[in-house]
């Protein structure tokens, strides 16, 4: 991805998780000394289903590229910085797509 | 610092912090820590799509005091990069670059995310 596009991209998913991070993080200490049906309950909503989705979409994306500009300030070998970018690009991925289907699968 | 007409580069063991260098790398330390809370959210998220056993698992962590310290954790660091992001999208728009500016804002950042985690645990304990 070129350099003017990703400081676009930064800043275009900060601008989304901002406001959803706020709302999620106080469900989640609010649902953290909940019950289990509590949460079930939580995500049956079809918004809320919807936002958590949106937000671990952008959190996750805005991450890798948050992450490769630290690799790229301190990794100077060319090799292992893209064995890293490409770990990273697996762990960004996999997680919240794990996450992303059990959600759609359960709710 | 000394008066020897030879500057030096920064050296990790001399370096003397400020409030810019000091919120710029707390900025990207807590951009590492925020990635571990996501984790820990889909870890969450998950164990309550798996099923009532495991979900019960998970939960049992986070009423204990370490599960507590790991949540009020993520909740500063989340709440330190979003101030922190405020700021460089300021300094985006052209504003805030003089010294004392700069300085005072990255203050209003560090106060600020102390002052915000305690919001968000207000609101989500309902105390507000």
């Amino acid at each position: 991805m070129k350099a003017s596009r990703k400081w676009i991209f930064q800043r275009i998913s900060a601008l989304i998780i901002a406001p959803l991070i706020i709302w999620f993080l106080i469900s989640l200490i609010s649902l953290s000394t909940g019950d289990y049906n509590s949460v079930i309950n939580f995500f049956s909503k079809p918004l809320f289903l919807f936002l958590t989705i949106i937000l671990l979409i952008a959190g996750f994306f805005h991450a890798k590229i948050g992450l490769d500009e630290i690799f790229e300030d301190y990794i100077q070998d060319e090799k292992i910085k893209n064995v890293a970018n490409l770990l990273t690009l697996l762990l960004t991925t996999i997680i919240p797509s794990i996450t992303i289907i059990l959600l759609l699968y359960k709710f | 610092m000394n008066d020897s007409k030879n500057p030096l580069s920064p050296h990790l063991q001399i370096y003397r912090w400020q409030v810019s260098s000091l919120v710029s790398i707390t900025h990207r330390i807590t951009g590492i820590l925020n990635l571990l809370g996501l984790i820990f959210i889909c870890a969450w998220i998950s164990s309550a799509g798996i099923g009532e056993n495991f979900f019960e698992s998970f939960s049992f962590f986070l009423k204990n005091f370490i599960g507590k310290f790991v949540l009020i954790g993520f909740t500063w660091s989340m709440s330190y990069h979003l101030l922190s992001g405020i700021r460089h999208f300021f300094w985006d728009l052209g504003y805030g670059y003089e010294i004392k500016t700069a300085n005072l804002s990255g203050i209003i950042v560090i106060i600020g995310s102390l002052f915000l985690t305690i919001i968000l645990w207000m609101i989500g304990k309902g105390l507000i």
